[in-house]
């Protein structure tokens, strides 16, 4: 209880550093709090960016596509390399260099194929989800404990049952983890996609407000952004809860 | 370890052989710039930033009760959010070129290596710090005796992973408001349509980070065995 005052008041006092700071400074720069505020209520009206509302959807979808597509290809991948010996001695170390490397230098690349339109940021969201997907399948079968495979196998278990009975239920807590990470990643992966270069989605507003230093409606975008990423992230908590709970 | 040595000696070589060809003007340095060139202007001053932040507000922040209870949900929601949202704004305050990527990058990398210092201190055994104290430690004897080598794992944790941040951070500005520096070319040739240069370039922003990681990972193991 206290320390949430204390949180509470540290950001107030935070909040009110930055008004008085930003209004002795440059307030077309360093946009006080008080100017966000008409700016927002104008933006949710859609006075300021009529087309708000349509760039939210189209980013929420190309979210969505990359997700889809991450999952199919992180699931795919990773459980044929978990359960393919060579392959995965093969290519799972390959698979977890390539994750070191900083995924934006491929966007370039990934913009000259797919253009300004939305693929390329699916491409990029794609990317960026696959890894931690397919990285958390490779984890999770390790996790399994191959004796229980063998015990169930020689009950007379079949593949499907094995799979599902065993297997699924001790690698479900990793497997969702890795499910969530990757989720947060194709939201962020579309979101500096479009911020890089787009003609529509939030990340094209955002820009524009920002090259038209129109400050106010850009922290408000940013806001509305934010919300739509915080949003995802307590969507993805709330299943992974509900996975933790049934294999409990 | 015989492995190591040759992987060791592999990338070093490569490096090398990859900076001669660049200095001696074998391959053209407009696009196949020099590992060193990379290095330097991807990262030097934001790295250090970040882990020399990272590290010493982990530290702190993990220690004291207090500032650990009120500040790591900030903590951990500033590590969460995109940092690509307030990059344009980074931008207006600090203008074109360098400092914003600096800025950035640090930025980038310094909330993954907080987090994990930040845990790491907090999980100290605390019957070591108990003992320690009971035999009469003064607190400068704890933090160096006790917590710095209890938190080291962490610390090289999250340098590897800050150093990807870091780069991620740098390249992404380099590429939003740059006039130089490895994203500012891949987004140009990107926008010239110049493939071949292009993926040249991609794959050598690629290669210098998985050599900069592997070197990371080697560092880890050598100093997890000197920990004992």
């Amino acid at each position: 209880m206290k320390v949430a005052l204390v949180r509470l008041g540290l950001l107030a006092a935070l909040l009110a550093a930055w008004e008085v700071a930003g209004r002795a400074a440059n307030p077309l720069l360093a946009v006080p709090p008080s100017a966000v505020i008409p700016a927002l209520r104008d933006l949710l009206l859609l006075r300021s960016y009529p087309a708000l509302s349509a760039s939210l959807l189209l980013t929420v979808r190309e979210i969505g596509a990359a997700y889809a597509l991450a999952v199919g290809a992180g699931l795919g991948c990773g459980f044929m390399l978990g359960m393919h010996r060579v392959l995965g001695r093969a290519w799972g170390p390959m698979i977890a260099a390539l994750y070191a490397v900083p995924a934006v230098v491929w966007y370039p690349s990934l913009m000259l194929f797919f253009g300004l339109d939305a693929a390329s940021k699916i491409a990029f969201g794609f990317l960026l989800g696959f890894f931690p997907i397919t990285l958390a399948v490779l984890a999770g079968i390790r996790q399994v404990n191959p004796q229980l495979v063998v015990v169930a196998r020689a009950y007379g278990a079949g593949a499907v049952a094995v799979f599902v009975r065993v297997m699924l239920p001790s690698m479900l807590f990793t497997l969702v983890g890795g499910l969530r990470t990757g989720l947060a990643l194709c939201v962020i992966g579309v979101i500096v996609g479009e911020i890089l270069g787009s003609k529509a989605g939030m990340g094209a507003l955002i820009n524009h407000a920002y090259g038209l230093l129109r400050t106010g409606d850009y922290v408000a975008l940013v806001l509305v952004t934010l919300v739509l990423v915080v949003g995802s992230d307590v969507l993805a908590s709330l299943l992974e809860r509900r996975a933790r709970a049934w294999t409990e | 370890m015989t492995v190591r040595v040759l992987q060791l000696v592999t990338v070093v070589g490569g490096l090398t052989a990859w900076e001669t060809a660049a200095r001696a003007g074998w391959v053209d340095a407009l696009f196949v710039p020099a590992p060193s060139a990379v290095a330097r202007a991807l990262l030097r001053t934001a790295y250090v930033l970040s882990v020399g932040l990272g590290v010493s507000a982990g530290v702190a922040i993990g220690s004291v009760r207090l500032l650990r209870e009120v500040l790591s949900p900030y903590v951990v929601a500033l590590y969460g959010i995109p940092k690509i949202l307030v990059l344009p704004w980074i931008v207006l305050l600090l203008g074109y070129g360098t400092s914003p990527a600096i800025f950035y990058g640090a930025l980038h990398g310094l909330f993954p290596v907080m987090v994990l210092v930040m845990g790491a201190v907090r999980d100290v055994d605390r019957t070591l710090v108990t003992v320690a104290r009971s035999l009469g430690a003064t607190t400068w004897q704890l933090y160096w005796k006790v917590l710095l080598p209890a938190i080291v794992p962490s610390v090289l944790a999250g340098m590897r992973l800050g150093i990807v941040f870091c780069l991620l951070g740098v390249l992404v500005v380099e590429m939003f408001a740059g006039v130089r520096g490895m994203g500012h070319i891949l987004g140009s040739f990107a926008n010239g349509f110049q493939a071949p240069e292009l993926f040249a370039a991609t794959g050598l922003v690629s290669a210098a980070s998985i050599a900069i990681v592997l070197a990371l990972d080697h560092l880890n193991d050598r100093l997890s065995h000197w920990r004992g």
